[in-house]
């Protein structure tokens, strides 16, 4: 489903920052993967690589065979679509409730008032947060305001969902909530690429797992363990 | 699809207007203040070229001949005028001609009527009536009038009393071009540089929501289009709010400018401006709006 050749990114600026270097791998359809690594080694870069918000400095990145680099900038929007993205920082909209939050991905992408009102419901019950509905972002936990995020994140029945450390803001017991929620979605057969640096949930994930550092893979296991 | 778009669009657009309270106030107020200047400078400008007309159909050059003069002599004077490029054109108005104009003139005054045909004669003189055709010439034709060969002949040439109107209006038109164009730039780049930061600083605030906008898969034009329509709001309000001030403004100003004894004679006239500088205003205003805001959102939509 996804498969980085050769991937080298470089930060002009300042100074030339590299955050990958020669990254190659591969992604099939409905793996768990998890992306492990200190801060800085090039997790984000990589996520961002997939959604093309960033465009790599040399190598090719397909996407369901697509070479996603050489999309058009008015194909980017469609793109996006085919990819639910879950961050840390959740990034909803604090004046919109729990059900318009989760709506507004259907809005931007000019669906029918129709097909919002079926899906938004259906979709916050497989986050459990169907007696939520009409809470705003301030008056519900931090676990609950990341299930919102992912709820927005699925509506669009993407291929792939893209979490970055999404538990970064959590307690452990709502993260492994969340944890579990990812395992579920990723069992009704979503692809799921996971950036995290928590020891513990790697572990208990059992599942692939990379290893990067300082912009290069220096481990790639199916049943990985958290080992830096 | 598109129509679904717009309609999405529109409303945040009109949410973002109305929830960012204090910045639209500051938007309309700035373009308001930006368009009515400009249309001060247009109505003054338009009326000013209304007195001028009227004033200047009003006003021309009356050769009159002595009593005696015969009309072939008179009509010789006519052909040589004629020649004047300057000259648009040269009436011949004979005596009996004169005397009817001047009863249909003062019909309902029997006095005056009894009193004309109480003369034998006809008193009235004949004369040419010369109009021209830019009233920066007059000065030029009543000289040429008075040094030609005719001037044993005429009576009286009367033009002096036009002559300071007519000097005023030049000088007013003048003025209120040069001015009108050096201002009308001027503030048209204020208030885009104005309206465009504004707008800019709304963006801002909408910063997170942009970046969520983009995440969940929004195409450009749903991320543009409601601060698109934000603009259109501020034009439309900002005209009608300008449009509001405008007269009073220019009933205000009018005396300082052309001078008080013709404030009625141009006020009377531009009422029928009305609907056309409402709907400059209108373009105007929503242009600005628009321009800014897509300024102001470009560098938004980069990736």
């Amino acid at each position: 489903m996804i498969t980085f050749r050769n991937i080298k990114k470089i930060y002009t600026g300042g100074m030339n920052t590299v955050a990958l270097d020669d990254v190659t791998f591969e992604i099939a359809k409905g793996e768990f993967v998890s992306i492990v690594g200190h801060s800085g080694a090039g997790k984000s870069t990589l996520l961002k690589l997939i959604t093309a918000e960033e465009k790599p400095t040399s190598g090719e990145i397909f996407f369901n065979g697509e070479d996603i680099i050489k999309l058009a900038p008015k194909q980017l929007p469609y793109h996006r679509r085919r990819i639910g993205t879950i961050f840390q920082d959740f990034k909803l909209l604090p004046k919109k409730t729990v059900y318009e939050n989760v709506a507004f991905a259907l809005e931007v992408s000019g669906c029918l008032n129709k097909e919002i009102e079926k899906s938004v419901p259906q979709i916050l019950e497989i986050v459990g947060l169907s007696n939520k509905i009409e809470s705003y972002p301030s008056e519900i936990s931090g676990g609950e305001q990341q299930r919102t995020a992912i709820a927005r994140a699925l509506v669009h029945r993407p291929a792939l969902i893209i979490a970055d450390e999404p538990t970064g803001n959590l307690d452990p017991i709502s993260a492994w909530g969340i944890i579990q929620l990812l395992l579920k979605i990723n069992k009704l057969g979503t692809t799921v690429l996971l950036a995290t640096h928590v020891k513990d949930i790697v572990n208990n994930i059992k599942r692939r797992v990379i290893t990067l550092d300082q912009g290069r893979i220096i481990r790639d296991h199916s049943k990985g363990r958290y080992a830096i | 699809m598109i129509f679904l778009t717009i309609s999405r669009t529109f409303k945040s657009g009109l949410q973002n207007f109305y929830r960012n309270g204090s910045l639209s106030v500051a938007a309309v107020s700035i373009l308001t203040l930006a368009l009515l200047i400009i249309s001060v400078i247009i109505v003054l400008s338009i009326s000013a070229n209304l007195g001028l007309k009227y004033i200047q159909d009003k006003i021309d050059i009356r050769v009159y001949f002595k009593s005696e003069t015969e009309e072939s002599k008179i009509m010789d004077f006519r052909s040589e005028v004629m020649k004047y490029k300057e000259v648009k054109s040269a009436d011949y108005i004979s005596k009996d001609r004169a005397l009817s104009e001047f009863k249909s003139n003062n019909v309902g005054k029997p006095e005056i009527l009894k009193a004309i045909e109480a003369v034998d004669e006809n008193p009235l003189l004949a004369s040419i009536n010369i109009k021209a055709k830019n009233p920066e010439q007059y000065d030029l034709i009543a000289k040429a009038v008075e040094n030609s060969a005719y001037k044993e002949n005429i009576a009286s040439v009367n033009y002096q009393q036009y002559k300071l109107v007519i000097d005023r209006f030049n000088t007013t038109i003048k003025t209120i071009r040069k001015t009108g164009v050096f201002l009308f730039t001027l503030f048209s780049l204020i208030a885009i540089l104005i309206t465009f930061n504004v707008i800019r600083m709304t963006i801002y605030n909408h910063g997170t929501e942009i970046e969520i906008m983009r995440l969940v898969g929004a195409s450009n034009n749903f991320v543009r289009l409601p601060f698109v329509f934000e603009g259109i709001i501020y034009g439309c309000f900002a005209a009608v709010i300008a449009m509001l001030l405008l007269f009073p403004i220019v009933k205000l100003i009018t005396p300082y400018i052309v001078g008080s004894s013709y404030v009625a004679l141009i006020q009377a006239d531009f009422g029928k401006y009305f609907v056309l500088i409402f709907i400059t205003q209108i373009i105007l205003g929503t242009l600005l709006g628009v321009v800014s805001s897509l300024l102001a959102i470009r560098r938004y939509l980069k990736t």
